[in-house]
């Protein structure tokens, strides 16, 4: 990890709507999250917040809304200290969109929960409910006011949530990981009204695609400190830079443009899969669904019409749209819900008494892994499963040992599992499945809630798995990188069976049922080109601080000069043509060897322009 | 001990399976009886028009939905009390007759009512079942005993009390719907407020039913991650210690949750007050009504006194 840029000056902006002048700030529990931030925002600013988990974002985020105030430092919000009445005054300017909508949907019904901002903005009664109605009609949920919110989707929620925000016309809209969990359409839906809004807007989020597409600045935060401020071209085309912050995304770049030419023996690149498709066509039926109907208590047909055969050793993924049946399938295949159907693993018939067996050989990693974490400790926690399999202590403690071993977390054994970060969590919830062996292992929505590094490192582990796999994902990289096979739902049936390959190529499913990919493809496509990078020799300006002399006096100090030197430089790069313009850049980081001892010219506050000898 | 004037009638032993098996069927029965009617009569949440709302929509408005909620509270709650002092069985049997009517005047949701009869089935069958076999005997109580055990009597007196008892409470939880279904419960809420409850006991009300669905589906997700990982309740300590790890980060996640429902209260202007949900205004009309029904129920308490 490089340090942060001593050098780094930020924008000098007018009058910036938000100021926030040496912040620190430290919990209660002496976790120090942010420190020393300086950050100025212009109205009109579409700023995304990007960094690892723990670096400080969400705090930074309170701390402009006002849910937090500085341990040390001073916020300015239109120019006054962002606390007591002015605070009061204004904080009602500054929606914050929290990550899961259940925090924010405190409402009734979810015309009541878009009042409630308006409400206290003071609007009466009926003027409050006009501005619920209208925000809710913009988030298409008007045919929705008088539903209770929890009978909602996750995609409706979510952008009930925003109308809560709407109602109030907000100046500033500030958003934790706004796409987090939702299907490609609704996330879709969600940036064409995020594109819409024409006030400040502040994002966290991981996807840097996403945030590419909605923000034109980005703000690196490191362990509480802000390392870069520039724009969302300069980042996603500095490979290194991402990688330094654990934001690199660029593997997935590269796999959008393999995603189509997948091969099956072609091997995937740094990663070792032991198994094929034809090993897999030589295999047994391991799960076979025939005429399966499954019906929720309230009389509800979620699943009709599944015919299904799982392979041993097959690598398949379900993809459709939130509340397509997904996760009912599941639910069906571990044993949770019992349907109407023929349900066979491994050749037998699943009766009501074996299906109470299947947790023996079935293993499924849940979305929101803090729902299968409950002990005290990891070691704990891994052996839950293998005590209830009847292992002995020595047993367990070799396969404790080998599942920390294959997801990375040896020496985690005592660590609480509620402490770990997002990913190692992840990866727990993994090991914990993993260590009973599953005969079929059920991912579903792997990716959510993890930082690029976080993904990667997963992406890693699970290649090197074998093991039968259904994964149900959102996420057409992982779905291209782990799958042969790719079944597509739509309102409780499978509607297509077909290879992941032909499936990445049909862009009528697409349509067919509600999933988009197209923005997607796009912008990686255009990031990826971006971050074409060799080796350059041209003229360009350096804004650096080295030690030098001026007669006796000798200092460091910042100053600009132009200069050629060869460089590795990640640009645009026009096609084929070897010469091409380089675009200016305000900053670019390269090592610049020998520089210290080249002579060179700048102008020097307070002396005439001379040369200096450098050290 | 038996007193001389008790009339003692003796019946073989085996009729004392009757006694405590026909009860219980008849009470099982109509538990799923209600059960499939409730079924049947419940709409499916997407076939329902959510752009309107919900009581305006299929029940229509009645006298109920327009009655000041204030006067509405009071006087469900004064009545009720009137009908628990009932002491006989055909008063009680006159007051589910009065809540039957009340129910059709109110036109709320038939299938809903019968949800809440289902709730009380089983508390109302323990009296049914219990108190005819463990009252105590008095003067000119009819006792069935049973052949070979005569200190196991079948007091009619009890059956009877039992059946008032159980008359009276759906008797009273017939009236719930209408008091809780005709005004949104915000609303209903406010008016308790207004009654003098305290404010943050119906936010807190409030906030308890919309997040108690959220927490129940978080439960209910933390148990199929323990099933799938081979959970079995058993009784020993494994169990007790799973559980108790269940209920603790069940715990630490609604505490969380609740952090963060408050960051977002105060992010939208909360500073300790919920927005008014409607205006009250008391009519001359609701306080009619209010006279009218309570009349009622004083009238009901008259018969039940001086005419039994």
């Amino acid at each position: 990890m490089h340090e942060p840029q001593g050098s780094f000056q930020r924008p000098i902006l007018d009058a910036p709507l938000f100021s926030m002048d040496g912040v620190f700030y430290r919990y209660p529990d002496d976790t120090q999250a942010l420190s020393n931030i300086d950050l100025d925002i212009a109205a009109g600013d579409r700023i995304a917040l990007v960094g690892q988990n723990g670096s400080g974002k969400t705090t930074l985020i309170k701390q402009l809304c006002g849910l937090l105030l500085p341990s040390a430092g001073e916020i300015f919000y239109k120019g006054k200290p962002l606390k007591g009445k002015h605070l009061e005054q204004n904080r009602l300017e500054i929606g914050l969109l929290f990550q899961d909508p259940d925090d924010q949907l405190f409402g009734h019904t979810l015309l009541d929960d878009a009042a409630f901002g308006p409400h206290h903005q003071g609007l009466a009664i009926k003027d409050a409910e006009q501005a619920a109605r209208q925000a809710l009609e913009r988030v298409n949920l008007l045919e929705m006011a008088y539903k209770a919110p929890h009978n909602l989707s996750f995609g409706q929620k979510k952008r009930a949530a925003l109308a809560g925000l709407l109602a109030m016309k907000p100046n500033v809209l500030v958003l934790d990981e706004p796409t987090s969990n939702l299907d490609p359409h609704q996330e879709e839906v969600f940036l064409s009204l995020l594109r819409d809004f024409s006030g400040t807007l502040i994002c966290i989020s991981h996807d840097l695609i996403f945030l590419y597409e909605l923000c034109d600045r980005v703000v690196v935060l490191d362990k509480g400190r802000i390392h870069h401020d520039y724009t969302l071209r300069e980042l996603v085309s500095q490979r290194q830079s991402l990688r330094d912050h654990g934001l690199d995304f660029s593997f997935r770049l590269v796999n959008t443009t393999l995603s189509c030419d997948l091969t099956e023996s072609k091997p995937l690149d740094g990663f070792h899969r032991t198994r094929t498709l034809s090993d897999v066509s030589k295999g047994k039926s391991l799960v076979v669904l025939r005429d399966y109907h499954y019906r929720y208590p309230d009389g509800t047909l979620a699943l009709h019409d599944i015919n299904l055969t799982i392979q041993d050793g097959e690598q398949i993924s379900i993809v459709g749209e939130n509340g397509a049946g997904k996760t009912t399938l599941l639910s069906c295949l571990l044993g949770l819900r019992q349907g109407l159907g023929e349900f066979r693993f491994a050749g037998r018939l699943m009766t009501r008494r074996r299906r109470k067996t299947l947790w023996q050989r079935i293993g499924m990693v849940f979305q929101d892994c803090a729902d299968q974490l409950f002990c005290s400790s990891v070691r704990e926690e891994i052996t839950f499963g293998l005590h209830q399999l009847g292992y002995s202590k020595d047993e367990s403690r070799k396969r404790l040992s080998q599942a920390l071993s294959m997801v990375r977390l040896e020496g985690f054994e005592d660590r609480v599992p509620l402490h770990l970060s997002g990913g190692e969590r992840k990866r727990l919830a993994l090991a914990c499945v993993l260590a009973m062996e599953p005969r079929l292992l059920i991912l579903d929505e792997p990716t959510a809630g993890l930082d690029p590094q976080g993904e990667e490192l997963l992406l890693d582990i699970l290649c090197r798995l074998d093991v039968t796999l259904l994964l149900v994902s959102h996420d057409m990289f992982f779905v291209n990188k782990l799958t042969h096979r790719t079944l597509v739902m739509h309102k409780g049936r499978i509607l297509e069976d077909m290879p992941t390959r032909a499936f990445l190529q049909d862009e009528r499913l697409g349509n067919l049922n509600e999933l988009s990919y197209t923005y997607r493809r796009r912008t990686s496509s255009a990031i990826l080109t971006m971050q074409h990078e060799h080796e350059h020799r041209h003229l360009h300006h350096h804004l650096h601080t080295h030690r030098h002399r001026h007669g006796e006096v000798e200092h460091d100090h910042f100053h600009e000069h132009e200069h050629e030197h060869i460089h590795r430089f990640a640009h645009i790069h026009p096609g084929d043509e070897k010469n091409h313009d380089h675009r200016p850049r305000r900053y670019h980081d390269h090592n610049h060897p020998g520089h210290a001892f080249e002579d060179h010219d700048h102008d020097h506050p307070g002396h005439a322009k001379k040369t200096d000898e450098h050290h | 001990m038996l007193m001389a004037n008790i009339i003692h009638i003796q019946i073989p032993f085996w009729q004392l399976f009757l006694f405590i098996l026909i009860p219980v069927a008849v009470m099982a029965a109509g538990a799923v009886w209600l059960r499939r009617i409730v079924h049947n009569r419940s709409v499916p949440e997407e076939d329902r028009d959510w752009s309107v709302p919900p009581l305006t929509d299929t029940a229509g408005v009645s006298l109920f939905h327009l009655w000041d909620v204030r006067c509405k509270i009071i006087t469900i709650l004064i009545y009720s009390f009137a009908v628990a002092s009932l002491k006989h069985l055909t008063p009680a049997l006159v007051a589910i007759g009065i809540s039957l009517m009340i129910l059709m005047t109110a036109r709320v949701s038939f299938a809903k009512v019968l949800l809440r009869l289902l709730a009380i089935t089983g508390f109302v069958s323990m009296f049914i079942v219990v108190m005819p076999f463990s009252v105590p005997v008095h003067k000119g109580d009819t006792v069935l005993v049973f052949k070979g055990m005569a200190w196991l009597g079948f007091n009619l007196r009890g059956l009877r009390l039992a059946a008032t008892i159980a008359a009276k409470a759906v008797a009273i939880a017939l009236l719930m719907e209408p008091l809780l279904s005709t005004a949104p419960l915000p609303v209903t809420l406010y008016g308790l407020s207004r009654l003098g409850v305290p404010e943050m006991v119906g936010q807190m009300v409030l906030l308890s039913y919309r997040y108690l669905h959220v927490f129940r589906h978080e439960a209910g997700r933390m148990s199929s991650g323990m099933q799938v990982r081979g959970f079995r309740k058993r009784t020993d300590l494994t169990t007790l210690r799973a559980v108790g790890n269940f209920i603790g980060m069940l715990f630490v996640r609604s505490f969380e949750r609740t952090e963060r429902v408050f960051d977002a209260m105060r992010a939208r202007g909360y500073q300790g007050r919920f927005p008014e949900p409607a205006e009250l205004r008391l009519r001359s009309r609701d306080l009619l009504l209010a006279a009218g029904w309570l009349a009622l129920g004083a009238a009901l308490i008259i018969y039940d006194r001086v005419v039994w």
